[in-house]
Formats: structure tokens, sequence, C-alpha cells
């Protein structure tokens, strides 16, 4: 075909493409078709152009008319090829691999990364030490690739070709002209209308919700605590793949064809999408919670803090300055709402009134709720930002002791007392040794200190309730003459102390089957403890004295329990339920 | 209550009020805070005569200009109303009733509030989008002589301009998502839902509903002074609420027009419900014809774009004096509602922002407060 040489054939190529007047025309697209249909077309567009320059300047108003008739069916023409190209060539974001690989990524301590412009840096050698920017404040945190190959952590944005470089070139050449012809603001709404709603598209992929604030409120927090996981993989994406890539998207077709083209599209594409984005946190960063769901707060707090860079990075132009202010917000928000929620917390534990004492002696309700950080996934990585909140995390547990300590006194029974205190301090301690992350906040000495606290009111409770019973037990008083032979025995004296020691380790028996140790491991131990003391100061009484008895009238009213009733017997001890008495046979 | 010629005297300080001990000051204060928002209502329904300087732009009812001044009123209001009511007072006096209610009730439809500045927001990026539509016309229109040329470009954009415009909101929610018959309307489809920030279930007008259903005038004799600065301040807000929501694209409008009559003994009554009646009787006219919102300015670009469209459609060339006189005038009425839209709906955006932030701040103030009511008079309940 013969290159495009002047007006006329221009003229006719352009209008025997004008979809208004054509059926074949509104029915075929150039840029389907092959390439020299497109080339010539262009060409024809540009002559018609060259021709509207020239123009302008000479009089001919019948001349000028139709050549910007023809420049309009040109500029209609090529924005239905331009909206054609972009749908039919757009492929949506892999969300799965880097859904995948982002969400199984364990968040662990924050590094200096290196950031890396180009996709293609897979192999290990190409890390990007070179390019390594190392962000002031906050950095962010080793992540899997995004790309199948790479096996290497990055933190970076990456950005993926949403559409095939041919089209890309197609869609330049097309807004070109246009730009050239002064249709820029009709190539950017074809643009951001068809973009958008491709990225709706991969918003629903990352199940990115469009919810009110009302939505939010009413939410239970079990569903809510999905939800933000869900937002924060989902934000990650979209930062840092997503928008990324629809800002390369951007450039590569506007760059320098007008002020800030590239700029202007972006927004036009991104702007809704990022402020959807970010509602849902903002909505979270308003409403209330109670204090215990602080540390998904704080969660969802270091989450966005680490994406802020990338936001900032993304969205810097000037139009886009609104959506940066709008996280920086958003962040403080959150921030405050945590301190909120911590120092309420505090308050809560310091204030709680009640002056009931817990029924035998278990764990107080305020000391679970005190402790329980329910998520595993909780990321104090920020030595930083965070000694204050270690150092408040213990002083709320000094708090706690305080007030636990209140609440013991009010038992009547001193033994019950200390148990309460060596069952709820032992809580703290499990559930601080349970979290690797409260571990290393709090600190292996004041953890030292709590657990000598439970193991003193272990041993207080032991002492308390058994120093009774084993002073029926003891030699002194029972020998009537200084010579210490059997004969001197007091009978009288030995029988009402086998009478008291079965009386008060009956009670003691019945008592303290109802008291509760919730784990199993200290009740254990406490059993063993008990019965290291009990069981050798028994057999010897036993061993020295049961002649004595045996040989008298009725013995099986003094001697009701063999060693081994009184091992199966401490066994019943601190179950939470009443031992059943019957079921015991007295050995004889 | 005693007079005493002892001007320190503590009694000559109070009154009282029903069983009720205010200050003096106080009632003052309530009574001007009434008076501060009567007559910032007054301005805005008394629109100054031709006479009178015009500003400019005109702050014609329901124009940006007018938004812009009723948004900057309530923010008054606001921040009058906390000082008042809220800040330095004893907490207690919120467990009272019936402020134990009023208050929730009040920070509840705040919340509400809230949702509806987002959707206002996202309506506002509509009109820019429109503004740049009818400003293509504009553009390609005031090219002389008219040439076919630049008279399709215009209809092109006038055409797209005018079917987002009169689409219906319910219609278009149907469309969302699915591809209809011509390029065009799924464009304008994907446009108008992409513009909806919440899921298909929310609904402003039941926002609206939900906000005024349980607003009802104090009676008489109420035993604190407070709750009438608080139904004050709740119907402001519902006000303010609804007239966005009437005049800027929303999702999903119907059943908006009905609103609540302000008793009459109260001084703002009068230009609040003259406001709510004017407000209610244009939504009611133009109701049938589709739901672009009563918004001054898109009220005329929508007439000027049909007239436009009308005189593309049967545009041949060359175009005689009268007429092209006639389409001149237009031309220029349009470029002049484009630049106060294009001026104004950015400011009127982040207006709609500051709003948005400040009750957030403010519902954030008032739970603290409640918060420690709640301290104060019930021990912490543990559900477990």
């Amino acid at each position: 075909m013969e290159p495009v040489v002047n007006d006329g054939a221009a003229e006719q190529i352009i209008l025997r493409w004008d979809a208004t007047a054509s059926e074949d025309a509104r029915v075929r697209m150039i840029f389907d078709g092959d390439r020299q249909e497109i080339d010539r077309y262009l060409q024809a567009v540009d002559q018609i152009q060259r021709s509207m320059d020239s123009t302008t300047l000479s009089d001919d108003g019948h001349q000028s008319t139709k050549v910007n008739n023809a420049i309009q069916i040109a500029m209609a023409r090529l924005e239905d090829e331009f909206r054609n190209i972009l749908i039919t060539n757009s492929t949506p974001i892999e969300t799965e691999s880097v859904a995948e690989s982002i969400s199984s990524t364990r968040l662990t301590t924050r590094t200096n990364s290196s950031r890396s412009e180009s996709p293609e840096n897979d192999d290990c050698s190409n890390r990007g030490e070179d390019d390594a920017v190392s962000r002031d404040g906050s950095s962010s945190f080793p992540e899997r690739s995004a790309t199948f190959e790479s096996c290497r952590s990055m933190t970076s944005i990456r950005e993926q070709d949403l559409i095939p470089s041919e089209s890309i070139a197609d869609l330049r050449c097309i807004a070109e002209r246009m730009f050239t012809a002064g249709y820029s603001r009709e190539c950017v709404q074809v643009y951001g209308s068809v973009r958008k709603s491709v990225v709706d598209g991969s918003f629903k992929k990352l199940g990115v919700e469009k919810l009110s604030i009302g939505d939010i409120q009413r939410l239970e927090w079990d569903a809510l605590n999905t939800k933000i996981g869900r937002w924060i993989r989902a934000a990650k994406i979209c930062v840092r793949v997503l928008f990324a890539s629809e800002k390369k998207l951007c450039k590569q077709i506007f760059e320098d064809l007008g002020t800030a083209a590239d700029d202007a599209c972006f927004m036009e594409t991104v702007k809704g999408p990022a402020i959807q984005l970010f509602n849902f946190v903002e909505a979270i960063s308003i409403s209330r919670r109670s204090p215990e769901k602080l540390f998904k707060i704080l969660d969802l707090h270091d989450s966005l803090l680490d994406l802020l860079p990338d936001i900032d990075d993304v969205f810097d132009s000037k139009p886009a300055e609104s959506i940066k202010t709008q996280a920086t917000e958003i962040l403080s928000r959150l921030a405050e709402a945590a301190r909120g929620m911590l120092s309420e917390f505090e308050g809560a534990v310091l204030r709680e009134p009640s002056r009931v004492p817990v029924p035998g002696g278990t764990i107080h309700p305020l000391t679970r709720y005190s402790d329980d950080s329910t998520t595993p996934d909780m990321d104090f990585t920020d030595h930083e930002g965070q000694s204050p909140l270690a150092l408040h995390l213990i002083w709320i547990i000094a708090i706690l002791q305080f007030n636990l300590e209140g609440k013991s006194k009010h038992y009547k029974d001193n033994s019950l007392a200390h148990f309460f205190i060596m069952n709820n301090v032992h809580y703290i301690v499990q559930k601080i040794k349970g979290s690797s992350e409260l571990r290393e906040m709090i600190g292996d000495q004041y953890l030292r200190t709590l657990t000598r606290i439970f193991r003193q009111a272990a041993t207080n409770h032991q002492r308390a309730t058994w120093v009774g019973v084993l002073r029926c037990l003891r030699d002194e008083g029972l020998h009537t003459t200084k010579t210490f032979s059997s004969a001197g025995v007091s009978k009288s004296s030995l029988r009402e102390r086998f009478k008291s020691f079965n009386a008060i380790f009956d009670e003691v028996h019945r008592t303290q089957s109802l008291w509760l140790i919730p784990d199993e491991q200290l009740r254990e131990e406490l059993r063993i403890s008990i019965l290291e003391t009990l069981i050798p100061a028994y057999r010897s009484f036993l061993g020295r004295f049961r002649n004595h008895i045996e040989s008298g009238r009725h013995p099986e009213n003094y001697i009701k329990y063999s060693v081994e009733d009184l091992e199966t017997a401490v066994l019943d001890l601190f179950e939470g339920y009443a031992a059943s008495q019957h079921s015991r046979r007295r050995s004889q | 209550m005693p007079p005493t010629d002892n001007q320190g005297s503590f009694l000559n300080r109070i009154s009282i009020r029903r069983n009720q001990v205010v200050y003096e000051h106080e009632v003052e204060d309530l009574e001007q805070f009434q008076k501060h928002v009567a007559d910032r209502l007054t301005e805005l329904f008394h629109l100054p005569t031709e006479d009178a300087t015009p500003s400019d732009p005109p702050e014609t009812l329901l124009s940006i200009a007018w938004f812009r001044k009723l948004l900057d009123a309530f923010l008054c209001c606001e921040a009058e109303f906390k000082a008042v009511v809220i800040m330095g007072r004893d907490p207690t006096t919120f467990a009272k009733s019936p402020l134990d209610r009023l208050i929730p009730e009040h920070l509840d439809r705040s919340v509400k509030a809230l949702d509806i500045c987002n959707a206002i927001t996202h309506g506002i990026d509509l009109l820019l989008h429109w503004q740049k539509l009818a400003q293509i016309a504009v553009d390609s229109l005031q090219q002389r002589p008219f040439g076919e040329g630049n008279v399709k470009r215009a209809k092109k954009a006038l055409d797209t301009l005018l079917s987002s415009i009169t689409i219906d909101d319910k219609e278009n929610h149907h469309h969302s998502g699915k591809y209809t018959a011509s390029k065009d309307q799924e464009t304008i489809g994907n446009l108008r839902s992409l513009s909806y920030s919440f899921a298909k279930s929310w609904s402003a007008s039941k926002q609206i509903q939900a906000m005024s259903s349980n607003l009802a005038a104090p009676r008489g004799g109420e035993p604190t002074g407070l709750v009438v600065p608080v139904y004050l301040m709740s119907s402001v807000l519902v006000f303010v609420m609804w007239a966005m929501v009437a005049a800027i694209p929303c999702q999903e409008r119907t059943g908006l027009g009905a609103h609540s009559q302000i008793p009459k003994q109260f001084p703002w009554a009068h230009p609040m419900n003259g406001l709510q009646e004017k407000i209610a009787e244009d939504w009611k006219k133009k109701e049938k014809k589709g739901r672009s919102g009563l918004l001054e300015e898109t009220q005329r670009l929508e007439k000027l774009g049909k007239n436009l469209v009308e005189f593309a459609d049967g545009f041949t060339f060359p175009v005689e004096e009268e007429k092209a006189k006639e389409v001149a005038t237009q031309v220029v009425e349009m470029g002049d509602i484009c630049r106060r839209m294009e001026d104004g709906l950015m400011p009127l955006q982040m207006q709609v922002r500051e709003l948005f932030l400040r009750m957030v701040r403010s519902r954030g103030e008032a739970l603290d407060v409640l918060d420690q009511v709640n301290k104060i008079t019930t021990p912490v309940p543990y559900n477990f």
C-alpha cells in the first residue's frame, strides 16, 4: 500500500473508518487487523493533523472546517480503538501466587532491605544490594517475592505487566495523536474508566470489601478480626503490586505527553479504589473496641506503618497528596486508639472492684482478661517504638498483681488466699512464656520475679494447710516417760492424735478437692509436694505407733487411712469437684 | 429566687430551674447558641436581594457556594455545641435521663453522618467528572464558526454527560458489572457504579430516615436545660446531611423527600422549616425526571446540555446568526458553571472531609466522657 501523501487520501481513509457512517467500520476494529492497515490509518491521522496546523493560519474557512471534521471523526475512532485495546488486552494481576506468598510469610524482625525497580530480579546474586535504599524510620519486613521463580525475600514494590508491550506501544501511538489534536481529556477519561473497572475487579479478587462505618461497628469481633487479617494481606498487594503496576502502565503510555498526564491518568484510575481501601482501616480507627483487642489493632497499625513508605512512593504526585494525608491521619488515629485502649485496660485492672472472692481460689476472670492475647500473629518487632509499651505492660501486670493481692485478702481462709495468688500469678507466667514476643518484651528478670512469687505462694499455701495435719504426726507429747520406750506412750493421747489427724485430713480433703488448679502441671506438682511431706511423716508415725492402737479396741476408729489411701486421697485434691468419700475403701 | 443586695452573693448567680441548679451564665450561653444557629440559618434561607452586592459566585439555594456556606455554618455550630454542652461539664450530667439516651442517640446519628460524608465525597468526584465533560463541550463550541467537527465533539461529550446525569440510581444498580448493549452505556454504567462507595444494600435515604426517626422535639419542662441544645445539634446535623444527599449524587435516594417540622417555639425553627420545605418541594418536582440531585449547577448543566444537544442534532453548516448568538450565550453560561464547579468543588470536598474529621474527633471526646460516666456508675462487667 502506498504511503499516505496528501490530504485527500488521508481524508478518505478516515472517512472510511467513520463508525457513524458505515456498518463495516462499526463492527471491525483497525487495531485488531493487520499492521499495515494500522500504520496507514495513523499516517492518515498525522497527515490531517499537519494539515490542521497549517490551515489555521489561513482564511480558508471551508477547508479548515473539513479538516476539523476529519480530525473529529478520527479522534472519535481512535477513542473507540483505544478503549477496545485496553479492554481486550488487560490481564488482571496475579493475585494467587502473590497473595499466597505474602500471606504465608511469618513477619519477623525488621531489617533494612533492598529495593529494586525492575521486576526481573530473580536470581540471588542480583539481590539489588547496590540499589539498596534503606528507609529512615521504619524499615520494611522481609517478604516472599511476588514472582514464582524467586525464592528470595524482598520487600519492595513489585510491578507486574498488565498489558502486553505491543498493545502498550499501540496505546501510546493513539494517545500521542489524541493529545496532539487537543483531545487529551477524552483520552484520559476512556483510560480512567476502563482501568478503574479492572482495578475494581482485582479488588473483588483480593476480597477488599465496600463496608460502611456503620457496617463495621456492627460486626462481631471474630468476623472483624478475620477481615482485618484479610485487609492487611490485600493492602500489601494493592499498594506494592496493583497500584504500582498501574502507575508504571500510565508512565509507559502517557509519559511526556502533556503536563503530568501520566499522573492525572494514574489518579483517575486509582483514586477511588485507594480511598475505598483506606476507608476500611479508617472505620476501624474510629470505632471503639474493648481493650483486649489491643494487639490486633497494633497489628493493623504496624502493617499500615510498614506500607507508608511504599504509599509515599506510589502516590508521590501533587494530586495524590490527599491519599497520603489520609493514610497518615489514619495511622495516627490507630496509634491513639491503641493508647486509649492501653490506658483503659490499665484503669480497668486497677479499678476492678469486685469484693467477692472467686470460688475455689481459681483464676480470676480479670487475670484471664488481662492476658487474653489471642492472636498468634502478634508483631512486636519495633523495639524503638515499643519499649514504652513493654514498660507499660509490665506496669499493668504489676497493677494486676497488686489488685490480686488485695482480692486474696477477702478470703477468710489464709491458705485459700495463698492458693489464689499461686493460681493467678502462675497463669500470668504461663501466658508470658507462651508468647515469645511477650516474653522478649517483659524480660526474663521480671519473669523470674513472678515465678518466685507463685512458688512462694504455693509454699505458703501448703504450709498453711498442712501444718495442722503434720502436727498430729509429731513425736512430742506422746511419751509419758523420759525414756522413749514404747511402753511409755500415752494411749489416750495417741488416740486423740489419730482422731485429730483423720478429722483434719478429712476436712482438708473435703474442702480442697473442690478447689481448682486449672493448670495440670501445677496441680501435679503441688500434689507431689504435699505427698512428699505427708507420706513419709504418716508412714513413720504409723510404723511407730500402729501397734499401740491395734492392740487396743476398735482400731478402725483411729487408723482410718493406710498410706495408699492417703496417696489416693491426695490425688482428689484441686480437681474442682467433690471427691466421693464412699468410693474409697478403708484398708484395715 | 431571693434577690439580695450583695453583688457577689452566690444566690445571685444561680437560678433554679425545675429541680436542676444551673448557672445563669450557662443559660445565657445556651440561648446564645440557639440564636447563633438561627442567625446562620436565616442567612442561608433569605438570600441576598438584587439590590445588595451580589457575591461571586452568587449563593443561590443549593448551589456550590451555598453549600460551602452551609458547611461552614455547621462547623461553627458544632464547635459551639461542643464548647457549651460537652466541655468542662460534670460527666454525671450525661448519666441522667433523658440525656443518657439522647447523647448516645446523637452519637449514633453522627456515625451515619460519617458514612454520608464519604458517600458525598464520592458524589463530588462524579460532579467533577461531569464538569470535565461539560468543559469539552464548552471548549468545542467556543470555536467560531460552528463547525461540524466541533459540534459533533461537543455532542458526544454532552450525550455522555446527560446520560450519566439522568440515569436512575436504582436502574443503574442492576447494570453495574453487567455489559449492556452499547459501549457508551457500559462506560456510563461503570462510571456511575464505580462512584458508589458502599455495598449494594447501603442506602443514603435509609440512613437519613434512621437518623431522623428517633429525633423528637423535646416537650416542655425537661429536667435539664441541655436537652434543647442536643435536639438542636441533632436537627442541624440531620438537615445538613439531608440537604447534601438531596443535592449531590448519592447511592440510593428513594423516599428522600420526607422531613419533619421543627416546633415553632424555637428561634431557629422558622428558617430551618422554610429551607426544608423549599428543598423538599424541589425534590418532589425533580424526582420523576431522574435523580441527578438538586445541586443548582447540575440542574443548569442538565438544562443547558439538553438545549445544546438539540442544537447539535439539528446542526447544519452554516448556522444562522440569531441561532448562533443564542447558542453562544448558552455556551458562555455553561462555561461559567464549569468554572464555578472547577473552582468550588475541590474546596467543597475538603470541607466535607473536615466535617468528617471534626465529627470523628467530637464523637471520640463524647465517648470518653460517657466512658467516665459508666465507670463511676457501674462496675466493669466481664462477660466471657
